[in-house]
């Protein structure tokens, strides 16, 4: 590991400053990944700004939905009987993820902040575009079975790992930020980015930024909302495809719905034309046939992981029949 | 509090405290990476980043204090660069060729860890890059010459009967290809000595090994040191399943390199996970064909065996892997004609070693696989297929080895098919998996595993136990069997209790240390409860012997009796002593040119039933139930027995659907536990273990060896199930999504 110097930050303001005026500065959550990271020598930081005694854990009803703060741990937003009640794809997502207590140290920031597990980016002996930029992708003619299969580049094909951000991405959720410009907010969908030249960037959230909260806002749909993970093992493993679904049925019509895949992009991606093919249809088989077949469209495999596109396929399916099940049940 | 009726209170058996345990779960135990010396350097390995290649030069990168740091190649080495095992083909660090990727050229040794790590990264080669080969078919066929005149390590042919001729009296002639993986053997703590060597005091090491006179008989070569200038000291260790039997030899020799030219300093080396996992030995991959001639009653006439292993770039154990791999190939089966070709080949990956199971489960998988498809030809159940063809008591085995003891593989059956419901459910399942999309499946393999060193091994070895005791009466073990967390000592301390009729809690094991314990031979094997327990037990029966030979102890006595003899004893001729060796069993015999004859003094014979189902929609595979039956002498600790069970089957599950090793020129590509996927508690079903127990005279107490056991049955079992399930014969493991996909795609 490379030497570090270490700082507790008082407060956001304090935190947001001293990693604008650090040198090579991260902010420090839980850090399940980027300490990870740091023994394996891919993060590199020269100080590290540690940011857990601010008070950002809380998880609060707001008027507009749910605010759960940065710094709840992964644990407490998959527990928590709101979250639970009003938005399941998220409970079910942050629970498929990880082990029980990498989820009691890993905040929610964090989370989406998680890098690549690809093999050629964890392992500094390989070139990397995305760790050193310009130096080249290994993925592209090496193993790629766990990588992209949507909207990778020539530059890059890795995955986001996240499962809680492809619950996020169905839910619309929206990202609070704080930096030295002030205050923003980014919506989920547009807070992470495909590889395009610039693998290295991978998410529109400066370097000084911190993130605050998480919004989720209220809707029909949130509360009918299931997540599927089809990985290697039971638990412990990374998806090699999942899917969030939402869906507002009434009178086996779909009103609204929501769909995003994990594992097949280098972001939570929000499957927008099965949406379409999906709102205003009948809820049945021929219809998620059709949003799966939307959903997969642009596809593109690499060498050795075509599967992956059926999987997809076939995992929409099946979640949305359970959802749609689910619906018909819980509105009788 | 001793009295009469704890001299006939039996210890074996019983589920006693584990002697270690205590100092595991309180944090007592102290492990290599636990332990800091005064002075000491951390090493590092700089290894070659390509399969095979000339070295022209070492580079070291600008900007750091490289007179600062202990610098080892191959020109440093005092003895000679090889790592003595069975050939010196392996070397300490290249000289000049590179034969794998991963392959140890440079040391590196210093203060801080940090800087190490650093300068690792910061020496380079120049190499001139040679034609590599990566597979046992492009071996084979001799694309390149990488090793010796034909790349081939050993062969061997097994002869029983005249298969030539079977082929035109057969009704039926089967064939298949059946083959298995690389697998890794992941156990809990990585490979790491400390080392300290100098010309005067010699070398010392103290790390996490299975068979430390291994190590021993290694530095004396590479040092060109007398025996007593060696010495080997195995510390807590944390697992090992093969993967320490031959590879602490070289960190051993790396770290004693490093020390020697820092003139004594001592040095620790560490492998992290990554290292581990990429650079040092797994499973052999392996490729069996099968022809089988069968007649229309369904017996076995005669069957054609060609085994092959991939030994990786040199030789190391793959000559023994592949004749306990040849031996096991044609089961627990009476057929009259036999021939097994085998070969272990090389090809420029790091070599591949010794796994629990040892090539066996390898063949096994090819011939139970094979058998499924037999008795389909042949149109008999699986089961009624073997029944008319299991082996019996009076009957031979491949290499002509008369079964001198009762086996009863149709009572293991019945019994297995009893706790497992398998004639319902087989015939259940079929009916309920059309048009579902969960499809449920059971099968079932029949297999045995033979205990201790192939043939004259155990003869060649001449294991040696000690066993002393104190004035107080409490009996100190010497034993170079290691406790590895299978058990060692608690079973050793169990037998010689039984053995003096005396306490449990006054047996002791020594730590294993070359200079003062005898050499009993490595932990491998499945040999070492029922080779090394037999030599404990006649040990213990040696103080016995002399203290009641001279008059100091009754025929009938309690435990203060024996303290009473044994303080008499040290009073009037000092500390009590034993020594017991190792001699084969009457009327075991084996030619080791032929290869025919007693392969093992003992079998232990099982039949494991697996029920999986396999989601069409997914293509995930998972095992829903699991029973291991196993008749295996007799049961020393219930608790230790069943957890090696447990724990062999569930590496099996892992090696059938999970652990796949990816390899890019030569190099294993997903060598982290992110990427390189294991089962976890959530993947293995309940392990229901059970025992049957038919004693084996040569055994302690009746025990034959089960380590290794667990590891060969469940892949045949689990894709017998699969095709049960699915009605698509997989015969290669391990059997990932993707190829289930691809395969129930075609036949959809």
């Amino acid at each position: 590991m490379n030497p570090f110097t270490y700082k507790r930050a008082t407060d956001e303001a304090d935190a947001v400053r001293e990693v604008a005026n650090g040198k090579n500065a991260k902010f420090l959550g839980g850090g399940t990944n980027l300490v990870d990271l740091m023994k394996m020598g891919v993060e590199t930081p020269d100080e590290l700004v540690d940011i857990n005694r601010l008070a950002l854990k809380r998880i609060e009803q707001t008027p507009q939905g749910l605010r759960i703060g940065a710094l709840a741990s992964n644990s407490e937003v998959a527990n928590h009987r709101l979250v639970r009640e009003q938005f399941p794809v998220l409970s079910e997502a942050i629970l498929a993820g990880a082990s029980p207590q990498l989820r009691n140290m890993a905040t929610v920031g964090g989370n989406l902040l998680q890098r690549t597990r690809c093999y050629y980016f964890m392992d500094t002996s390989f070139p990397c575009n995305k760790r050193v930029p310009g130096s080249g992708c290994s993925a592209i003619p090496g193993f790629n079975r766990i990588h992209a299969i949507l909207g990778a580049s020539d530059k890059c094909i890795a995955v986001h790992p996240s499962d809680m951000c492809v619950a996020l991405a169905a839910l619309d959720a929206i990202v609070r930020v704080a930096g030295p410009a002030g205050a923003r907010q980014i919506p989920l969908v547009d807070f992470h980015r495909l590889p395009g030249d610039t693998p290295q960037i991978e998410t529109n959230l400066r370097p000084d930024e911190l993130i605050v909260a998480v919004d989720l806002p209220n809707s029909p749909f949130a509360r009918r909302s299931r997540y599927l993970k089809i990985r290697d093992r039971a638990q412990y493993a990374f998806a090699l495809v999942s899917v969030a679904a939402a869906l507002d049925v009434q009178q086996g019509r779909i009103n609204a719905a929501r769909l995003a895949l994990g594992g097949v992009a280098h972001k939570p991606w929000r499957a927008l034309d099965a949406e379409k093919v999906l709102t205003g249809a009948r809820a049945d088989a021929q219809t998620f046939r059709a949003a799966a077949e939307a959903a997969l469209k642009g596809a593109q495999p690499q060498q050795h992981n075509a599967f992956k596109v059926e999987l997809a396929r076939r995992a929409i399916v099946r979640l949305l029949t359970e959802v749609a099940h689910e619906t018909k049940g819980g509105a009788a | 509090m001793s009295n009469q009726t704890d001299t006939q209170t039996k210890i074996v058996g019983k589920p006693v405290p584990r002697k270690e345990g205590r100092a595991k779960v309180t944090g007592a135990a102290r492990y290599i990476d636990d332990l800091r010396m005064d002075g000491m350097l951390y090493g590092a390995t700089v290894r070659s980043a390509v399969p095979r290649g000339r070295i022209r030069e070492i580079k070291f990168g600008a900007g750091l204090p490289w007179d600062e740091f202990v610098v080892v190649t191959a020109a440093d080495i005092p003895g000679e660069n090889c790592v003595a095992l069975i050939l010196l083909d392996q070397p300490y660090l290249v000289a000049k060729f590179i034969n794998h990727a991963e392959e140890p050229i440079l040391l590196l040794a210093h203060a801080d860890k940090h800087l190490l790590e650093k300068a690792r990264r910061a020496v380079t080669f120049d190499v001139e890059p040679l034609s590599p080969i990566f597979t046992l078919e492009e071996s084979l066929a001799k694309k390149e010459i990488i090793w010796g005149e034909d790349n081939i390590f050993k062969s061997y042919q097994v002869n029983k009967g005249n298969v030539d001729e079977v082929w035109a009296q057969a009704d039926f002639i089967i064939e298949g290809e059946y083959r298995t993986g690389a697998q890794e053997q992941l156990y809990i703590e990585p490979n790491g000595v400390i080392a300290v060597a100098n010309a005067d005091a010699g070398v010392t090491v103290w790390g996490s090994m299975q068979c430390p006179y291994y190590v021993h008989k290694a530095l004396l070569k590479l040092f060109a040191l007398p025996e007593e200038k060696i010495r080997v000291i195995q510390t807590e260790t944390g697992g090992g399943f093969g993967g320490k039997e031959e590879y602490p030899s070289m960190i051993a020799g790396h770290a004693a390199l490093l020390s020697w030219k820092a003139g004594g300093r001592p040095v620790k080396i560490i492998y992290d996970r990554a290292e581990d996992m990429v650079a040092t030995t797994k499973r052999h991959p392996s490729r069996t064909r099968h022809r089988t001639a069968v007649n229309k009653d369904g017996k076995l006439l005669g069957m054609e065996i060609e085994f092959v292993i991939d030994g990786g770039a040199y030789a190391t154990l793959s000559s023994v892997v592949l004749s306990r791999g040849t031996i096991h190939a044609a089961g627990p089966y009476n057929c009259p004609n036999v021939r097994i070709n085998a070969h272990a080949v090389a090809t420029n990956v790091p070599p591949h070693g010794a796994f629990r199971g040892f090539g066996a489960p390898q063949s096994i998988f090819a011939l139970e696989r094979h058998l499924d498809k037999v008795a389909q030809v042949v149109g008999l159940s699986p089961a009624e297929f073997r029944r008319r063809n299991f082996i019996h008591e009076g009957e031979t085995t491949a290499t002509g080895q008369v079964i001198r003891e009762p086996v009863d593989m149709e009572g293991l059956l019945a019994r297995a098919f009893e706790l497992t419901d398998y004639q319902a459910k087989r015939e259940r399942f079929a009916r309920a998996n059309e048009g579902r999309s969960l499809k449920r499946g059971i099968g079932f393999a029949s297999f045995m595993h033979g205990a201790g060193f192939t043939g004259s091994g155990e003869v060649y070895l001449q294991s040696i136990v000690g066993a002393e005791a104190g004035a107080d009466g409490r009996v100190r073990l010497l034993a170079a069997s290691t406790e590895i967390g299978q058990g060692t000592n608690t079973i050793f301390a169990q037998i010689a209790a039984d053995a003096l009729q005396i306490d449990f809690d006054l047996i002791e094991v020594a730590q294993p240390d070359t200079s003062n314990v005898p050499n009993s031979g490595p932990t491998v094997a499945s040999r070492t409860t029922m080779i090394v327990g037999k030599l404990v037990e006649s040990a213990a029966l040696g103080l016995k012997q002399t203290l009641q030979n001279s008059g100091l102890l009754k025929a009938n006595y309690t435990t203060d009796d024996w303290r009473a003899a044994c303080r008499r004893h040290v009073e009037q001729f000092g500390l009590l002593k034993s020594f017991s060796q190792y001699k084969p069993p009457p009327g075991i015999n084996w030619d080791e040119g032929k290869y025919q004859g007693d392969a093992y003094g003992a079998y232990a014979w099982a039949v494991y039933v697996a029920e999986v189902t396999v989601d069409m929609l997914t293509y995930e595979a998972r095992v829903e139930d699991f029973v291991a039956l196993q008749e295996v002498g007799k049961v020393v600790h219930p608790v230790l027995a069943a957890g090696q069970i447990e724990g062999g089957v569930a590496q099996a599950i892992g090696f059938t659907l999970y652990e796949n090793v990816v390899w890019s020129e030569g190099r294993m590509l997903n060598n982290q536990m992110t990427n390189y996927i294991i089962p976890t508690s959530a993947d293995i079903p309940p392990i229901r273990v059970y025992f049957e127990e038919q004693p084996y005279a040569y055994g302690p107490a009746g025990a034959k060896g089960i380590g290794e056991l667990p590891m060969d049955g469940g892949a045949p079992a689990i894709l017998n199930a699969i095709e049960h399930a699915t009605g698509v014969a997989f015969n290669h493991v391990p059997l990932l999504p993707e190829a289930l996909m691809q395969a129930l795609n075609q036949t959809a």
